[in-house]
């Protein structure tokens, strides 16, 4: 008796020795393949800045350092420099930042201090889901609805208004042609809004509440707290938040696109057309022939990833020192 | 006396003048946002019709549809999404299970956070070296790469949080019941982590949808009707492009169509996503 | 001052009961801050033990290397011996799962998987054994009777586990670990998020397993340690102050540490 059901339990424990060593190889198999998909996040990075730099290297190697300073762009005579559209590029985006930014810190601090709860959420979505639009609407709504708007009020009245005024004369001078790259930068404004809402409305809901409740404790007004104590102890993820917006209006592609003017030109006004690094690429990369022109197109990419990937990096890491702040 | 009752009364002017213009920039928002739906739905919806659905895109001056491209944008989507998703979820998993402690765990996901904000058009252009260079011409199947490429780093990033959000105290339960770590993630891990895991594909679905860059010089697009993966493919984002900076009016109305189904589909799927997790924050 | 408690006495006790755990020379390490200092003590088989101190005294720790349930986290080891039934878990060849399959735990707060309650139990049976569905259906309920939570849960075996009480998801939890017929059971303060009526319930479980199984209760309640348990070891920043029977513990400790402690002079 004792023999049989001895027996019983060591075949019983032979095949659960056989079930553990089929468990300790499948759960190798399912570690290594969760690491190698780990590692394959790297090297696509890797990947990219790789194929970047072949592709330009021909272009690179052409033109040298000479190819970020020249203005000419004439592939008839496969003559390429990137100083237009890089003009473009970061002149878009820092007026888009500027317009962008203290109207998002501003929809942040209504959503914190003032929106009735009720509406907290909702409006909160509707923020958000402005960014989960994609960049081809902003485009064509820019291109149809927006451009010939500026078009006819706007820009017509600005250029009456500062019309003699040393400077802002030649900085808004006609003719409006209703695309160009205030067009651009005001629809950029509208499209990193969200991005730099909802993320510095993050940060705020990170300030303690018994911060914020001894200031008005001691008779600060709503204003005075945001200003002297939220801001200030947010400043980092504020700022994170503004290069994360930035990295999006450098890369941004689609909506550029449609109203820039694709012109390769630097010019002193802002209601001329200009172009940026990703709206040259997307019109000209498919039509481009000949091995240095398709190379140079290249070579603007390389340059705005190297741009976007530096201040990306920046945004993550401010962002993150704000995270292990509370965290800890 | 004077001075400091003043002085109450210029803080308080600032205060409500702060206030008001915090409310206007929040009014702004909104605004914008219903400017544009309000355009689209205006300017999409007359051109909405049966036919959108079931005819080719037209020859320019013709009238048409939109078929070959919702055809080529699902197509390209679903690839992306099947190539894309289990790479996403498996590297998230090893963020927050096996490798929750290591250092590449730091390091992939400050790269991962990279990628997931990197213009798209240069993925396209990686792509475009990657494929379409050495295959010698455009085709569908470098399209939906390209969009695999921008899933992965929405997939990882949300299956990632999610994860973490899973108490240990379960894994740990799992764990003393003689589960191997796989099972864990599998039978313990992952259920609980369901509908975030689901939230974050459906958002990274939303995304692709929509991103016209990195198509561009990898799908290219197609006039006609193409079910062939090794050929250049229409989609919708691309064929809005072009149609909507075309002289045509056809064109130009089938442009406003593409772009109100686009938009519809997109914040069908955001909403439904956030719903998806809104109940289980309310839980 | 040496920790190594009354030997003598152990080896006494342990003349008519066998040592199911022999723990030897054990220490236990945080990264680089030392938890568990020179630990020695054996756990008869059939019995329940407990473990009681001041929080943070290493009493969980203790408990989490029976198991080797630290191995989770990085920079958590241990060195010394633990024999269980001779042979030393410790060791690098031992296999976790196989040895976890031997040695259940039962944490603080009730940890139902996120499924029905019936497939809470199967799961961990389903891992090592190939049975019927027939089969299945009655280890189920022989678990499910077992931990007392049967004639609570018969006509729902489908719903989720989650959707228990606090006090019935503990149970089932206990029904989890006794499906998968371990020697050992762990309870990692197993009533403390419990109110009193679950808690006596859990205490009432404790004892009917004992005829069967190996128990170790790690608890902050003294009285719960002097009702459920037969021997008890009082723990102090990470050492082993006093191993003794229960009674003697609660009634004439040899050491005046553990006499202030279960008077409530500190802690």
């Amino acid at each position: 008796m004792t023999a049989v059901s001895e027996a019983v339990t060591s075949s019983a424990m032979r095949t659960r020795e056989a079930t553990v060593r089929r468990f300790a190889l499948t759960d190798t198999i399912f570690r290594t393949a969760t690491r190698l998909s780990a590692i394959l996040v790297l090297v696509l990075l890797g990947g990219v800045a790789v194929s970047l730099i072949a592709g330009s290297w021909e272009a690179l190697s052409k033109f040298g350092f000479s190819f970020l300073t020249t203005e000419s762009w004439n592939p008839v005579t496969e003559n390429f420099g990137a100083l237009a559209p890089i003009y473009g590029t970061i002149v878009t985006s820092a007026i888009a930042i500027l317009i962008a930014v203290p109207i998002g810190i501003g929809i942040a601090v209504f959503l914190t201090e003032l929106c009735p709860r009720p509406f907290r959420r909702p409006i909160g979505i509707a923020v958000e889901l402005l960014a989960g639009i994609p960049s081809i609407i902003y485009g064509i709504w820019g291109l149809f609805v927006f451009a010939p708007f500026l078009q006819t009020t706007i820009q017509p009245f600005i250029i009456k208004l500062f019309h003699g005024i040393p400077g802002l004369s030649s900085l808004f001078a006609g003719p409006p042609y209703g695309i160009g790259l205030l067009t651009s930068s005001l629809i950029l404004a509208i499209m990193v809004l969200p991005f730099i809402t909802s993320i510095t409305k993050d940060v705020f809901d990170t300030v303690p509440a018994v911060l914020k409740e001894s200031a008005y404790g001691i008779g600060c007004t709503t204003w005075e707290v945001t200003r002297r104590v939220t801001i200030p102890y947010t400043r980092v993820g504020i700022m994170g938040g503004v290069m994360l917006g930035l990295g999006r209006a450098l890369g941004e592609t689609m909506a550029v696109t449609f109203v820039i003017g694709n012109a390769h030109r630097i010019s002193a006004s802002l209601f001329a057309p200009g172009t940026t690094i990703s709206a040259t690429i997307a019109n000209e990369f498919t039509e481009a022939d000949g091995e240095l022109y398709t190379s140079s197109l290249v070579a603007l990419g390389l340059i705005l990833f190297i741009i976007t990937f530096i201040i990306l990096a920046l945004a993550r890491y401010m962002l993150l020192r704000i995270d292990s702040r509370t965290g800890a | 006396m004077s001075t400091a009752a003043s002085l109450h009364r210029s803080r308080k002017r600032k205060n409500a003048v702060m206030m008001a213009l915090c409310t206007i920039a929040a009014g702004i928002g909104l605004v914008w946002l219903a400017l544009i739906l309000g355009a689209l739905l205006y300017k999409g919806i007359s051109g909405l019709s049966l036919s959108v659905f079931t005819e080719m895109t037209p020859p320019p001056g013709d009238a048409g549809g939109l078929l070959n491209a919702i055809y080529g944008s699902i197509v390209m989507t679903i690839i992306g999404i099947v190539v894309g998703t289990p790479i996403g979820v498996l590297a998230g998993t090893y963020m927050a299970e096996y490798g929750r402690f290591s250092r590449l765990t730091t390091v992939v996901r400050f790269i991962n956070d990279i990628l997931l904000s990197a213009p798209s058009i240069i993925v396209g252009l990686f792509v475009y070296e990657l494929m379409v260079r050495p295959m010698g011409h455009f085709s569908a199947i470098a399209g939906a790469v390209a969009l695999s490429i921008l899933v992965i780093p929405v997939v990882v990033r949300t299956t990632e949080d999610m994860l973490n959000l899973v108490p240990n105290a379960l894994r740990e339960a799992g764990t003393a019941i003689g589960a191997p770590r796989w099972v864990v993630i599998r039978s313990v891990a992952y259920r609980a982590a369901l509908s975030g895991i689901v939230t974050g594909i459906l958002l990274a679905i939303a995304r692709i949808s929509g991103e016209t860059a990195p198509l561009l010089f990898t799908a290219l697009n197609n006039q006609f009707w193409s079910s062939n993966l090794n050929a250049p493919m229409a989609s919708l984002p691309v064929t809005i492009f072009q149609f909507a900076l075309s002289p045509y009016e056809e064109w130009q109305q089938l442009a406003w169509t593409g772009a109100l189904i686009i938009t519809l589909t997109v914040l069908g799927l955001s909403i439904f996503a956030r719903s998806l997790t809104g109940r289980r924050e309310d839980r | 001052m040496k920790p190594m408690l009354s030997t003598d006495l152990n080896v006494a006790e342990t003349a008519v009961e066998k040592a199911k755990i022999e723990v030897k020379n054990l220490n236990f390490y945080y990264g680089q801050s030392k938890a568990l200092k020179d630990i020695n003590l054996s756990l008869p088989e059939r019995s329940v033990t407990a473990f009681i101190g001041p929080s943070g005294c290493g009493k969980s720790t203790l408990l989490r290397v029976l198991n080797r349930i630290y191995e989770l986290y990085p920079k958590q080891s241990a060195e010394g011996q633990v024999l269980l039934d001779g042979k030393n878990i410790l060791d690098r060849s031992q296999d976790l799962n196989l040895l976890r399959t031997k040695i259940g735990m039962v944490f603080q707060k009730p940890t139902p998987f996120p499924m029905s309650i019936y497939e809470n139990i199967a799961f961990g049976v389903r891992l090592y054994e190939k049975i019927s569905k027939a089969e299945m259906d009655n280890r189920v309920e022989q678990a499910l009777k077992r931990a007392a939570l049967w004639n609570e849960v018969k006509d729902k075996l489908n719903a989720s586990g989650q959707s228990l009480s606090g006090g019935q998801q503990q149970r089932l939890c206990i029904a989890r670990t006794v499906a998968v017929k371990p020697e050992v059971i762990l309870l990692d303060e197993p009533a403390s998020a419990l109110d009193p009526l679950s808690t006596a319930k859990i205490e009432e479980l404790i004892d009917e397993l004992q005829a069967d199984y190996t128990i170790v209760i790690v608890t902050h309640n003294m009285q719960q340690a002097a009702r459920v348990s037969r021997q008890t070891a009082f723990m102090y920043l990470g050492e082993l102050v006093e191993f003794d029977r229960t009674e003697k513990i609660f009634t004439s400790p040899r050491e005046k540490r553990t006499q202030d402690y279960i008077t409530g002079r500190f802690g």
